[in-house]
């Protein structure tokens, strides 16, 4: 069993891109076993959102510095290179 | 036709965007090529978005409604149309009869566009084309014709896909975004804005070299950026203008306080049950990328996207971080504005978005051309409040008693909306026969010297 994961989905109004992207997160990581929460926010709202969470997934650039990797992608609107993402994203959660 | 639509009209009135929504999104899914599993839960998501939407909605306007009347009594100036925020326009126009059918409208329109070469863009951003419905449900209130307000939003549709492939360029150079171009119907339309506010800074002698640490502005004003903070402020100011006198001042901090709680909340509720609209819409969007990407062929296209992803740059969060304060002043003190800011404070950054690769990054220079957006904003969203608010009652939202005006910055302070609803109230037929030609003729020259223009929408010259 692996531990659940927690993930932020950021973009500009943690409504629109992020919901894409946090769903889509939750469907293809749980098809591969993996247990991931997610959490939507603002860009601007970041920095006081990190706490607990594994990894940042966001679709505009984040300013200041986390201590959570942070992988910018826009694989999952536009639907190019998102195995390759997806890859990413399950090599940074260490699982 | 015309018999068709007035038929189905009637069955979707009595049925509401609760039920006839749902039903709507789980056909488009399933004629789109999504699993019908999928494609019901899609339907009943959005069913239950438009609740949760309607209930979020009826706590702000009940608030704001209260305090805009005692601003009136207590400070003598008419501030009766309410800002409800963008969440609240997007569901009034996917809840409106156009908004029914801007899905399949919109792609028709793309892949027409496509086939034709008039266009590089396939939108895939499906969300974003309740700005279209918005624009066919004002026109359909201008003229109390569905018919007009489906070829408008045909037209609308058309125009973000021309405002995409002409800024195109510009957004790909400046936010290092290769193959994406941004048809959203908030941010492109200020482009003219960033070229006025350009051409006349630089005829400034000092102001034309003056420019801003975007990161000092953002660390200074960083709590701005947080909606939940600015909702509780925004709430204590506007309770202590409008109930300072309500009472002994156990009554007024109640009131005060309670007021500062209750659009705090809104400020986190309300996107939470729109993203639940999203959440439902999202099958559809997956299907309609699949199905349009599969017929536009393998030639250089751009992916349009939601202009959120562009909204991280610094200059963009700093640059609407200063003009928070400049828009709650200058909805105070704009003669004959009635409009009173509230819930799309935090919509600022999509309005500013495409002023950045025009300016180069320069936030002075974004601040001056945002203050001259919102300027006009004001008076344009004025002016169409009537519209706005018959657009959401015919959608079935419940407005509070004693009808107050309602409008939204996104896109009710906007000048396409505006444009396309007053034409065609003063000119019927013919002002979507204008509106047409006028968008033709940009796109003739557009296509005839696309470099020029792209250049200067903010293109690197090479």
């Amino acid at each position: 069993m692996s531990i659940r994961k927690t993930i932020l989905v950021a973009c500009g109004t943690a409504i629109a891109t992020s919901t894409v992207v946090a769903k889509t997160l939750e469907e293809v990581l749980r098809e591969r076993g993996i247990d991931v929460v997610t959490r939507q926010c603002k860009a601007t709202e970041v920095g006081s959102m990190t706490s607990g969470v594994d990894l940042i997934v966001t679709t505009t650039p984040l300013q200041g510095e986390f201590d959570v990797p942070v992988i910018k992608t826009l694989a999952f609107l536009t639907g190019i290179g998102k195995e390759a993402v997806i890859e990413q994203i399950i090599k940074a959660l260490k699982v | 036709m015309d018999g068709f639509l007035a038929a189905l009209k009637a069955v979707v009135d009595s049925l509401g965007a609760t039920i006839a929504l749902p039903i709507i999104i789980f056909i488009i899914a399933m004629v789109l090529g999504a699993k019908p599993g999928k494609a019901f839960r899609a339907g009943v998501y959005v069913g239950i978005a438009f609740i949760g939407i309607n209930l979020v909605i009826g706590l702000m306007w009940g608030a704001l409604s209260a305090v805009g009347q005692a601003l009136v009594t207590n400070l003598g100036i008419t501030r009766d149309v309410m800002d409800v925020g963008w969440p609240s326009a997007a569901a009034i126009a996917f809840g409106s009869n156009v908004g029914l059918w801007v899905i399949p409208i919109a792609i028709l329109v793309n892949i027409v566009f496509l086939s034709l070469r008039l266009t590089k863009t396939l939108n895939v951003d499906v969300w974003n084309f309740w700005h279209f419905a918005f624009i066919g449900s004002m026109v359909a209130a201008a003229s109390d014709n569905l018919t007009y307000g489906l070829i408008a939003t045909a037209i609308a549709a058309a125009l973000a896909l021309f405002l995409a492939d002409w800024t195109a360029k510009a957004v790909q150079s400046f936010y290092e975004l290769p193959g994406i171009s941004i048809p959203h119907l908030t941010t492109a339309p200020s482009v003219p804005f960033a070229m006025l506010t350009n051409w006349i800074v630089d005829r400034i002698p000092g102001l034309n070299k003056v420019n801003a640490d975007p990161e000092s502005i953002r660390k200074r004003f960083g709590i701005w950026g947080e909606p939940v903070i600015l909702g509780f402020v925004i709430g204590l100011v506007l309770g202590i203008l409008g109930f300072y006198n309500a009472g002994d001042f156990n009554t007024v901090l109640v009131k005060v306080l309670g007021l500062a709680m209750n659009l705090a909340a809104v400020m986190l509720i309300l996107p939470r049950m729109v993203s639940i609209l999203m959440e439902g819409l999202m099958p559809v969007s997956e299907a309609a990328r699949e199905f349009m990407q599969k017929r536009a062929g393998s030639r250089e296209i751009y992916i349009g996207l939601d202009s959120a992803i562009l909204i991280g740059h610094p200059a963009t969060i700093s640059a609407s971080l200063v003009l928070v304060p400049i828009a709650i002043l200058l909805s105070l003190i704009l003669p004959g504005n009635r409009v009173i800011l509230f819930a799309d404070l935090a919509i600022i950054p999509f309005v500013v978005a495409m002023f950045a690769p025009l300016m180069r990054g320069n936030i002075v220079r974004m601040i001056i051309a945002g203050t001259l957006e919102l300027l006009v904003g004001f008076y344009l969203a004025t002016w169409m409040a009537p519209l706005f608010t018959s657009s959401a009652v015919a959608s079935g939202f419940a407005m509070p008693e004693n009808a107050i005006l309602i409008t939204s910055i996104g896109d009710g302070f906007l000048w396409p909306p505006a444009l396309f609803a007053q034409l065609v109230q003063y000119a019927g037929a013919f002002g979507l026969v204008i509106l047409a030609a006028m968008l033709g003729v940009a796109m003739f020259f557009y296509l005839k010297n696309s470099k020029a223009w792209e250049v200067a929408a903010g293109a690197p010259e090479e």
